[in-house]
This record gives structure tokens, C-alpha cells and sequence, in this order.
């Protein structure tokens, strides 16, 4: 869970590592600009969701902001709006993103989540649901092929 | 029917009778621009491209801009790679490294036409929107896919309009307004919308349309747009670009999100603070802080008029002794034409180091990057943390005139007072 706003494209990857074009390789610098948040790669378990505010993904079209989470094995990014190319972005390479204000409803780091991504519902460990934007045709499409080169 | 620019082109593009906000549409865009990161979005389709060819050699515009020259090996190898494939597909529209900024070289070119729908692995593509283009930033997977298919989805955007009124007092330019917009609406408050300038935009400029509309994407913006008029014809003339332009504007009654009226003989020169771009200020209320690099160029602000507008400050001055001065032009076009009427024999003599036309420093790529706790004023687009080097370096951004008063002084400076 990442409680801020407005998180860009250089606090997810930094420029000086722009030259990295291996998917595999992306993964360590994930987050590396982001202060407070510099050793996720480390802490990063295969499945895990990041839970965060507005304006994900703010700035560039930067590639590696998506793919890096994507070398992690992130399971989905769920926060209350995206930054508009981000978006497309991780819809195009099939990271999963996925709208919701589920950062304001007391939930706790660590806590295990269930998102069905058709039905845009996110089920917490007591049974709650949260309602999540849900996805257009041409998005469910996209990632039931695994990005729109698969 | 009434309807927006964003939804007559994408229905035209898209060939339907009829779309609705948020709609999803297939449409064929006119170009596609790649620059730098061509090698890798190549890369992810090798093999796609043996077997099935390139949609077009005409549709794709490529230039390398992002680190030339190449700063090492790496780099080095990456454009070179995107070099072969050029040579290989035949491609027509290539621009090598010194020639400019994608961007500069699609307004000058002729590329960006009104009513056009022109797509771009780059976030600053929405610029052409100056022209009365519908451009925006796509991703590298996307731009794949265009390479291959020729098409793609988009969502049509809702629409927010904004009257400008009356014109632009001396000493505050297109830079100011735009930073005044973008501090109103916020980093996020045009996300996936479109945004149209109307009212009094025949005081605006076409350079300062190409700033405002560049900086677009620094509020979300899917699209910023102004109509086409006589400034958009004289530009074409001046670039030797005739023919019939198929203009699109909304209709009067258009339903729009969001109406905002701004009097520009309000304005006043305008930061925008680190480290996000809606931190915005008066300059005078940020005046006296040290300096140690002006960055003047860029995309955003790099073209002729820019340059000269320093000149009216710098002119047969000196730099301050702690500062260093980068003059970035945004093309080999730009360059030229200030190397001969003299612009940047004189800001060199002022104190300026000129960089080749290119990115370079303004994404903190090479030439001309930040030491921890450094501060530089820029006319460039972006200020985030890290943006141009050290994670603990300011980078504050303005118009064109504010960074050479700046660079005069050595502290941040309101270019009224020094005129």
C-alpha cells in the first residue's frame, strides 16, 4: 500500500536506467526513485498488489514504469485513477490495472485480496466487496490474450 | 448531433456515424512516430516482422533524438539498430542523430496537419494539437502494433474548453499561461480528456500554441487542440506546406465537461516548482533563489522565436559567474536559422554553450545533468524528482525569458525587472 498521489514515471524508473531494454533486467530498479520505497524490489513476492491514490503513472510513456512490475510478477495495480498513457500502457502489455478507491476503505498492508478483473470486484479476507471500475471489451479482450501482442 | 473536435476525428477516423464519450474506436492513424525507443519496440516484434512485413514505410516517422550522439556503447548499439531497420523496411520518414526533437521535426515537416490523427511513442506528442491535430502519446506495445497492423484502439475523450480572453501582456509568454492552467487544473485534472483553447487565440501566437499545447499531458490531457485560423495558415505558408486542409472544430453547442474563461492580461510570469508541474508560482514570489544551471531549448521552448526572446535580455551581457547556460535548439532548422541572422554567436557570447538539436539534458539522459542539491530553471516541460540527473537536484520550469533574466542574475528573476 502506497498512501500518495501523483506518483510519475521517474519515481517508478529512473532516467538513469532508461538504457535497460530486457524485461528481466527492469525488475530491481522498480520503485528506486520513490523515497521510502527504494528496497520494493526486495520485498516484491510474486502475486503481491500495489494499492495506492491518484494519478498513477503520471509523465512519460515510458515503458519500463509498466514492464518493471511486470518482471516482478505483480499480480495488479489497483489505485484510484492512472495516469491516462500509463494506463494504456499496462493495458497493451498486460499488466493488469485496475480502478478503485479500495486505498480509502481500511484495508491493511499484508492483507490477502481477491480482484475479479471481468466482473470489476475486489473481495477482501472478510467477505467484504469493493466495487472496482470495470474493464471495456476491448481491455478484457487485450488481457485474456495476454497483452495485445499475444 | 452535436459534436467535439475529439469526436468528429475519431469518427472519422473510425468511419462510424456517431460516437459518445468513452466509447472505445478502431481507428487508422495518419502517422506513427518512434524515436529512440524504436530499437525496443522493434525488438518485441522480430519476429512478427519476418513474417508479416510492415504495414506501411510511409506511415511510420522515426527520429533519433533522445541521446545523440550517442553517449555509449549501448546507445550506440540501439541506433544502429534502428538504423538497419530503416534500411531494411524501406522506411521514408527517418531523421538521424543532429537533425532535432521528434516532435519539432513532425510541426516542421509538414507531417502535422489539421484534422490528422498522428499517434507517438512520447508523452510530449499531443504538441501538434497546435496545428489542429488530434496527437497524442502511446506506449512502446502499442507502437508495435501499429508497425504491424496499422491500427489501434482509443476511448473518446470528454472535453474541456478553455476561452482565452484579450492577449498577453510584454514579458509573458505562452510558458506563463500554460503554468497558470496547469497549477488550476492539476497534474491529473484533464486525464483522458481532450482540451480545447478558443477565444481570443488569435493573439496567441503559433510558438506559443506549440508550448501550450506540448504541456498539455502535464495536466493528463489526452489532446490539447486549438483551431485552425490565419496563424495556423501563415505557419504552413511559412513552411512551404500548401494544399487543402480539412480543419475540424466543435460545434457551438458541443457538450463540454468543463467551461474555463482566463483573462490573459492577467498573467504573469509563472514557475512551477519542483518537483511536479502543478506546483506553481508567481515568479516573483520564488525571486532571489540561486541557480547553478538555465537550460534554454527544448521542445517545449527551443524554437527561433525563444532564443531570441533570451536575446532581448542577454544582449551584449554576461551570464552570472556561478551559472552555466545551455542552449538546446529544438532542430537543425532552429540552428541554422539562429547561427545565421546571429542569435547564438550572441547568447555564446553572453555566456551559452550550445548542444547539438536533441533531448539530451532535459530527461536527464547526458549533457548537462545535476549534482545533488543543484538547482536548475528550465524552459523544458518536466521537473519530477530525478528528472535531469541527482534525486537532490531542483529543477524549476519557465518561459524562456524568465530562465535568461535568471541566468543574468545568477537567482530566479522576474524578466520585467531587468528589461
Amino acid at each position: 500500500m502506497i498512501r500518495k498521489d501523483n506518483i510519475d514515471t521517474d519515481m517508478i524508473f529512473h532516467n538513469k536506467y532508461l538504457t535497460i531494454t530486457k524485461i528481466e533486467e527492469m525488475g530491481k530498479y522498480a520503485f528506486g526513485n520513490l523515497q521510502g520505497y527504494e528496497d520494493f524490489p526486495q520485498k516484491c513476492k510474486e502475486g503481491d498488489i500495489i494499492i495506492t491514490g491518484k494519478n498513477f503513472g503520471a509523465g512519460s510513456s515510458r515503458q519500463q514504469a509498466v514492464d518493471c512490475f511486470k518482471a516482478l510478477k505483480v499480480g495488479a495495480i489497483v489505485a484510484q485513477s492512472f495516469g491516462a498513457i500509463y494506463f494504456r500502457n499496462a493495458v497493451n502489455a498486460g499488466l493488469p490495472v485496475v480502478i478503485s478507491d479500495i486505498i480509502e476503505k481500511g484495508i491493511n498492508d499484508g492483507e490477502v485480496i481477491e480482484i475479479d478483473f471481468l466482473k470489476g470486484e475486489i473481495k477482501r479476507e472478510n467477505g467484504e466487496v469493493i466495487s472496482a471500475k470495470e474493464w471495456s471489451d476491448v481491455q478484457k479482450e487485450i488481457y485474456l490474450k495476454g497483452g495485445l501482442l499475444g | 448531433m452535436s459534436y467535439t473536435f475529439a469526436q468528429k476525428i475519431l469518427m472519422k477516423k473510425a468511419n462510424l456515424n456517431d460516437v459518445k464519450v468513452n466509447q472505445i474506436v478502431i481507428v487508422k492513424p495518419d502517422n506513427l512516430l518512434t524515436h529512440d525507443n524504436t530499437s525496443a519496440i522493434i525488438g518485441k516484434i522480430e519476429e512478427d516482422l519476418k513474417k508479416y512485413g510492415l504495414v506501411s514505410e510511409k506511415m511510420p516517422i522515426i527520429a533519433i533524438d533522445h541521446t545523440v550522439p550517442a553517449v555509449d556503447e549501448k546507445t550506440a548499439t540501439g541506433h544502429k539498430k534502428i538504423r538497419e531497420f530503416v534500411k531494411t523496411y524501406g522506411i521514408k520518414n527517418f531523421y538521424d542523430v543532429g537533425v532535432g526533437v521528434c516532435h519539432q521535426l513532425v510541426v516542421e515537416n509538414g507531417f502535422a496537419k489539421p484534422g490528422k490523427l498522428i499517434l507517438g511513442s512520447d508523452s510530449h506528442t499531443c504538441m501538434y494539437g497546435a496545428l489542429n491535430c488530434f496527437s497524442t502519446g502511446i506506449d512502446r506495445t502499442e507502437a508495435a502494433c501499429l508497425l504491424l497492423t496499422g491500427e489501434t484502439w482509443l476511448k473518446v475523450p470528454s472535453t474541456i474548453k478553455i476561452i482565452l480572453k484579450n492577449k498577453l501582456p510584454e514579458y509573458t509568454t505562452g510558458k506563463d499561461l500554460v503554468l497558470k492552467i496547469i497549477g488550476d487544473i492539476g497534474a491529473d485534472g484533464a486525464n483522458y480528456k481532450a482540451v480545447e483553447y478558443d477565444g481570443d487565440v488569435k493573439n496567441v501566437s503559433i510558438d506559443d500554441r506549440f508550448t501550450i499545447c506540448n504541456m498539455g499531458i502535464e495536466m493528463g490531457a489526452k489532446i490539447a487542440v486549438f483551431p485552425f485560423d490565419d496563424v495556423t495558415r501563415d505557419y504552413f505558408k511559412k513552411i512551404n506546406v500548401s494544399g487543402d486542409f480539412e480543419p475540424v472544430w466543435s460545434d457551438t453547442d458541443a457538450d463540454y465537461e468543463k467551461v474555463l474563461t482566463y483573462d490573459l492580461t492577467q498573467i504573469e510570469p509563472m514557475v512551477a516548482k519542483p518537483h511536479t508541474v502543478d506546483n506553481t508560482a508567481k515568479v516573483k514570489e520564488v525571486e532571489g533563489k540561486e541557480i547553478n544551471q538555465a537550460l534554454l531549448g527544448t521542445c517545449t521552448n527551443g524554437r527561433l522565436v525563444d532564443f531570441h526572446l533570451a536575446l532581448k535580455i542577454l544582449k551584449g551581457k554576461k551570464i552570472a559567474k556561478n551559472v552555466r547556460l545551455l542552449l538546446l535548439p529544438a532542430s537543425k532548422k532552429v540552428l541554422e536559422d539562429g547561427l545565421k541572422d546571429g542569435t547564438f554567436e550572441k547568447l555564446i557570447e553572453s555566456g551559452g554553450t550550445l548542444l547539438p538539436p536533441g533531448c539530451g539534458p532535459c530527461l536527464g539522459a547526458h549533457q548537462g545533468l545535476l549534482a545533488e542539491g543543484e538547482v536548475c530553471i528550465s524552459s523544458s516541460n518536466r521537473n519530477f524528482k530525478g528528472r535531469m540527473g541527482n534525486k537532490n537536484a531542483e529543477v524549476f520550469l519557465a518561459s524562456p525569458l524568465t530562465v535568461a533574466a535568471s541566468s543574468l542574475k545568477g537567482v530566479i528573476t522576474d524578466p520585467r525587472e531587468v528589461m
